[in-house]
């Protein structure tokens, strides 16, 4: 059967190989995603249909709320339609390799954003780098606090870490671990504090953490999401206190949320890191939009997002670089 | 005495096809008029009519003279006509003064005027000879009494006409008793009454005019002293029908096929034995309450036996339904609706439903399919089930003589040694009655026993060798046929609990 | 008169034999097996006009496959749904089996992304899983699951045969139990790497179409579509075999008598528990050859296939199709036609370019019409109006 398959296939690269179409210059593309729920993906999939439609190209979109198999029927339903390429925001890292070679058995370009498949090999495939994200806001902090040093001890840090079995979690980690490692004679050993990407479990750990070593310096968390939590534990033991005030927490996250970019702005946190969404949309579109050009239908690409720390230093000439921030601007915390 | 319903060429038909042919009629005020017919002969379109649930293709009714023109329920109700049903139409969570004030609560300062209410509730029920409290919770009461609540709410409505569809169904003999005394009443307080049932012998002893229809025509109107039974069954079936019961064909054998030893299960039945011989038909007669119905359960698996021992053919019984039906017991279920039939499905699958094993075929019990047809078409025709093509045809769509005979019929596709017949005549007309009866003779003759419950004491009288007489769990008592006598096996039916009041049901 | 409604008895009184009305055509068609699939060509000719893509072939393959996964598992509902019952733990069964595969099969596996699931190690490591690469080993994983998901539906029909406990209930805790389970076996993570020839069963084509260059779209694409593949064969054959047990054998007959009416059966000697026990099971087993498609066309076993609205689109399509939830009434060819006219539904919604939450709400729209339809024909064949 195969060999069946392979013999048209080969037929048809023939065919297709003499007639390449003249290009045009509004393509229509398919945008897959998987859902809607939280505000990081509401971010990226504004980012994405924006910059498509002000650069005149169509959009069909498909939500497929969390169904990988009502992903890939959509996806199907999108090649059937005709699209010149497709992006995806897959359920998972093993629907996205499916997909993408369904989308590449059928000659159509395809780009995955934002969550890598987990074979890199085929595909557009744009990833951010945690690990160089995480080190460059814990730079940042990690100047700070050498800063705001009195006296001449060294420095405490503290790191709440995400659940390891994420990759993702993992990347942060060391990232974290790999900016200190640039001021050894300033820190002492951080001190770990295990959340398991869970709110209730970062609360308990975190309050245990603060009334052992009362005396932190300098503290990071792998995700945004977890500074209410912070908040909590921090305010009753006035720890809580914007910079420039005695008592300040040098403090910083990850993500880049609304909450994280408010919080910036009002001097409670130093920096955090933030993948590079609108680099990100942008580096897809173009990569799939040369393909179409390009009469590629298979193209594999892995981009890579180096991101950036948004920090107390750079707010005002890249706070609208940042997501949280751009949602946080439309309104998004008041909602 | 004046004339208070007149039909006058009355007509109704169903998409061309006449329920009612032209039938002109005269209810004389103050008559007791009993209506009979088999089913389907017009009887319910008739009702419908004057209730005001369907309008007549044709024809006029009149009433006291002007011309009667219900066009729903509530016109009749408001000109005094009111319905008793066989299933009433209380609400068994309210008590009787407010059922009967249902519709219009009596307002004081807006305020619901129950003193007002109990009072001529009370006067109501004193008219009526029911001795209860007007707050009695209306689920407290016995069947008859609730019909009695029923009769209440008519008179409270000043009816003129009341007609009572089969009021005797649910019924003991001594509730009937009573339902009669105040029918009687009613007659003498100049009330007009039609009484519909199938119990000819109760029609003909409260009727002063006696109307038979037949096909949706008025096939004779005679005053019921000189209408015998046999008359009227002749009027009814078009022919004459060679007695109310078939003759017996063979005698019972001397061997013994079942035996009950000693069936004792608390509350239920108390130390019980009886035996049945082969080819025997064993009536069963007991009151509402008897144990009959649960000792028939009982003894086809359907309910636990706690002491007790049951043999079939030598062999003892014992397991659940599909053991006992293995062994050759089949049970004809007194509730056809609830328990004997597929309603929905097709004739052939009822008729088919307990055999229906034996028609599949080694290894993937896949039907046969042609052999199978053949067997439901000849049991059709052997059983006469008046039906079209019993593959398409829903049960439902069945009278309901022709019903039963489905639902005994599905027990005649195999060979069974004890037939549990559990008042395998209700609801059903004259004729479809008779083949019953004829039905159960076949059986015995063939050799297998019958164990016959009915609460009719007329037709065990008629078709048993012999009848044994439950009340309250226990056996009261036996007797042969040619010792049988209907006041004997009532009072002893009655039994210990003669004195004091009925058990419901 | 008890029995004789305000109608005459329509089996004495033969209609009379004049030519079929406007009327009696329509109520014809309308009660005929074949309504559904009238309707849905009905619908894809109304549409086609509006909808290029419709007709393209492309589109039409699509369409089938996505019919055959749905259809083996609206099929083991079907048999639910006749003797009155409804399974509500199908999508569960199709997540865990299709776990339970995949950790048998797979060739090998990252710790990175396993090693903190309790089958690690146990069952699952880095050389794959204990039938990888062992010959007729697909085989052995597909009997495992289908006595994995056959005990599960055995288990449903147990509680529901013999404590008499409501189905609703049953199956609604046992999809509760059985996919945090199955989440719980991979910490939510799905398993790959599964062997090509396990694949093939839910992607392999037999016969495919070439139509030649497509000049739609800016790259030029071959052109070939499969029509007859292995998920075809698979779900076709489960049909055939669930149309002749329902239609053609004594258990067929048993299940419709318990779905109308139990006691009855039970009193006729039906052997009711069975029964509803076998049915329970078949449902479940079917719900397991859905998962073997489902998963192996995504070539991953997956805990969370068959979560969110599969279950409206199961139960959906099989109530369009006229099986009814009143039990009772139903036919495999009923529910082919509905799961054909529910897979065109979503499709020609996914053509126009609707959001998902409008084609939800269309999707529900049209099974309640569905669920009032079934009460309009039930009366329609009681009354005979």
């Amino acid at each position: 059967m195969r060999t069946v398959s392979t013999l048209f296939a080969g037929a048809a690269f023939a065919a297709a190989s003499l007639g390449v179409a003249a290009p045009a210059s509004a393509a229509t593309i398919c945008f897959a995603f998987q859902d809607l729920e939280t505000e990081f993906w509401v971010a990226g999939h504004t980012a994405i249909t924006r910059t498509l439609e002000e650069a005149g190209h169509t959009v069909i979109e498909r939500n497929a709320n969390e169904d990988a198999n009502r992903q890939l029927e959509q996806v199907r339903d999108c090649i059937a339609q005709g699209v010149d390429g497709i992006i995806i925001i897959p359920q998972d890292g093993e629907s996205a390799v499916t997909i993408v070679n369904e989308a590449q058995d059928n000659d159509v370009p395809i780009a995955v954003f934002n969550r890598p498949p987990s074979d890199l090999s085929k595909g557009i495939i744009v990833v951010a780098d945690n690990a160089s994200i995480a080190s460059q806001a814990v730079d940042f902090l990690a100047q700070e606090a050498i800063a705001n040093r009195e006296g001449d001890g060294k420095l405490t840090p503290m790191i709440i870490v995400g659940d390891l079995g994420d990759p993702n979690a993992v990347g942060r980690k060391d990232g974290f671990y790999a900016a200190l490692e640039n001021y050894p004679d300033d820190f002492n050993t951080p001190i770990e504090v295990a959340s398991e990407w869970d709110a209730a479990t970062a609360l308990a750990n975190l309050e245990a953490a603060v009334t052992a070593n009362p005396e932190i310096d300098l503290l990071f968390t792998s995700s945004d999401f977890l500074f209410p939590t912070i908040r909590s534990v921090f305010e009753p033991r006035g720890m809580w206190v914007p910079r420039g005030e005695a008592g300040h927490v040098v403090m910083g996250g990850l993500d880049g949320d609304a909450t994280a970019c408010q919080l910036l702005k009002e001097g409670f946190i130093d920096s955090t890191g933030v993948q590079d969404l609108y680099f990100e949309a942008e580096a897809a579109l173009n990569a799939i939009l040369a393909a179409i050009e390009a009469g590629e239908a298979q193209p594999n690409e892995v981009i890579e997002d180096p991101g950036f720390a948004l920090t107390s230093a750079n707010l005002g000439e890249r706070e609208m670089d940042m997501w949280g921030c751009v949602l946080l601007s439309e309104g998004f915390l008041d909602q | 005495m004046a004339v208070l319903l007149s039909f006058e060429a009355l007509r109704k038909e169903y998409f061309g096809v006449p329920a009612l042919r032209d039938l002109t009629l005269d209810i004389r005020r103050g008559e007791v008029v009993g209506v009979i017919g088999e089913n389907g002969a017009g009887k319910s379109t008739l009702m419908n009519m004057i209730g005001g649930v369907v309008a007549p293709t044709s024809g006029e009714m009149r009433w006291l003279g002007e011309p009667y023109h219900p066009r729903m329920p509530s016109d009749a109700t408001a000109r005094g006509v009111a319905f008793i049903h066989q299933e009433l139409n209380l609400f068994t969570n309210l008590t009787i003064a407010e059922n009967i004030f249902v519709d219009d609560f009596p307002a004081r300062f807006g305020m619901i005027d129950r003193a007002a209410m109990r009072q001529r509730t009370a006067e109501l029920l004193s008219q009526l000879a029911l001795e209860v409290a007007p707050d009695t919770s209306v689920d407290s009461l016995a069947p008859g009494e609730r019909q009695l609540v029923e009769i209440a709410k008519a008179l409270h409505r000043d009816a003129e006409l009341i007609i009572f569809d089969e009021p005797t169904t649910s019924l003991t003999p001594r509730e009937t008793a009573k339902l009669f005394e105040t029918i009687e009443r009613l007659r003498a307080d100049g009330k007009t009454i039609l009484f519909i049932s199938h119990i000819l012998g109760d029609v003909k002893r409260l009727s002063d005019t006696v109307v038979v229809l037949r096909d949706g025509q008025l096939v004779a109107q005679e005053p019921a002293a000189g209408f015998d039974v046999p008359d009227m069954i002749t009027a009814m079936i078009g022919r004459a029908l060679g007695g109310l019961y078939p003759d017996r064909t063979a005698a019972p054998r001397d061997e013994i096929a079942f035996s009950a030893k000693a069936l004792s299960q608390p509350g239920i039945l108390e130390d019980v034995s009886f035996d049945i011989r082969a080819g025997e038909i064993l009536g069963l007669f007991g009151l509402m309450g008897s144990g009959r119905s649960e000792m028939a359960r009982i003894i086809f698996g359907l309910d636990p036996l706690e002491e007790g021992a049951l043999t079939l053919k030598n062999q003892p019984l014992t397991g659940g339904v599909r053991d006992r039906i293995a062994r050759g017991v089949a049970f004809v279920t007194e509730d056809r609706r609830a328990e004997g039939l597929l309603m929905d499905a097709p004739i052939a699958e009822n008729l088919s439903l307990v055999s229906i094993e034996e028609f599949g075929r080694a290894p993937l019990a896949l039907l046969d399919h042609a052999r199978l047809d053949h067997r439901t078409e000849q049991l059709k025709t052997d059983m006469i089930i008046k039906a079209g093509d019993i593959k398409t045809q829903p049960a439902r769509a069945l009278s309901g003589g022709n019903q039963q005979k489905v639902v005994i019929g599905k027990w005649l596709m195999r060979h069974s040694d004890l037939f549990i017949l559990d008042e395998p005549t209700r609801g059903v007309d004259v004729g479809a009655k008779f083949e019953i009866y004829a039905l159960a003779d076949r059986l015995a003759a063939a050799g297998s026993s019958v164990l016959f419950i009915s609460s009719e004491l007329e037709e065990l009288m008629g078709m048993c060798d012999r009848i044994m007489v439950m009340n309250r769990g226990e056996v009261m008592g036996m007797f042969d046929r040619a010792d049988f006598s209907e006041r004997a096996i009532l009072a002893m039916a009655f039994g210990k609990q003669a004195a004091g009041k009925e058990v419901a049901a | 008169m008890t029995d004789s409604g305000p109608l005459p008895a329509t089996a004495e009184r033969e209609e009379p034999a004049l030519a079929p009305t406007v009327g009696q055509r329509a109520k014809r068609i309308f009660l005929s097996d074949y309504f559904v699939l009238y309707l849905s060509l009905a619908y894809f000719l109304v549409l086609m006009p509006f909808l290029p893509t419709l007709s393209n072939p492309a589109n039409l393959a699509n369409i089938l496959s996505n019919m055959w996964p749905l259809l083996v598992v609206a099929i083991g509902q079907t048999f639910v749904l006749t003797i009155a019952g409804i399974d509500l733990s199908q999508g569960s069964v199709v997540g865990f089996t299709s776990v339970v595969g995949a950790m048998l099969l797979a060739a090998t596996a990252s710790p990175d992304v396993l090693s903190n699931a309790p089958i690690w190690g146990l069952i699952i490591d880095e050389t794959g899983g204990p039938l990888a690469g062992v010959p007729g080993g697909i085989a052995l994983a597909i009997a495992a699951m289908i006595a994995a998901g056959g005990l599960i539906g055995a288990a449903n029909g147990l509680a529901i045969a013999h404590f008499r406990m409501p189905p609703f209930m049953v199956t609604l805790v046992t999809m509760i139990v059985i996919s945090a389970f199955a989440i719980f076996l991979t910490q939510s993570e799905n398993i790959r790497n599964l062997p090509e020839a396990y694949i093939q069963l839910g992607k392999g084509d037999i016969v495919s179409v070439y139509f030649g260059e497509q000049d739609e779209s800016r790259i030029p694409r071959r052109e070939i579509y499969s029509f007859i593949t292995y998920p075809m064969i698979i779900a076709v054959t489960v049909a055939i075999i669930a149309h002749i047990a329902l239609s053609r054998t004594v258990f067929g007959r048993q299940v419709f008598a318990i779905g109308t009416n139990r006691r009855a059966a039970e009193i006729s000697g039906v052997p009711v528990k069975r029964v509803i026990v076998l049915v329970f099971t078949i449902s479940a087993v079917c719900a397991t050859i859905g998962a073997l498609l489902y998963s192996t066309r995504l070539e991953a076993g997956r805990p969370t296939l068959g979560d969110g609205n599969f279950l409206l689109d199961v139960i959906g399509a099989t109530v369009i199709g006229g099986t009814s939830l009143f039990g009772g009434k139903g036919k495999i060819i009923w529910t082919v036609f509905g799961v054909f006219f529910f897979v065109l539904l979503s499709n020609t919604l996914n053509l126009m370019n609707l959001s998902s939450f409008h084609i939800d709400m269309v999707k529900g729209a049209v099974i309640v019409a569905a669920a009032l339809l079934d009460v309009l024909r039930t009366r329609l064949i009681r009354g005979g109006i």
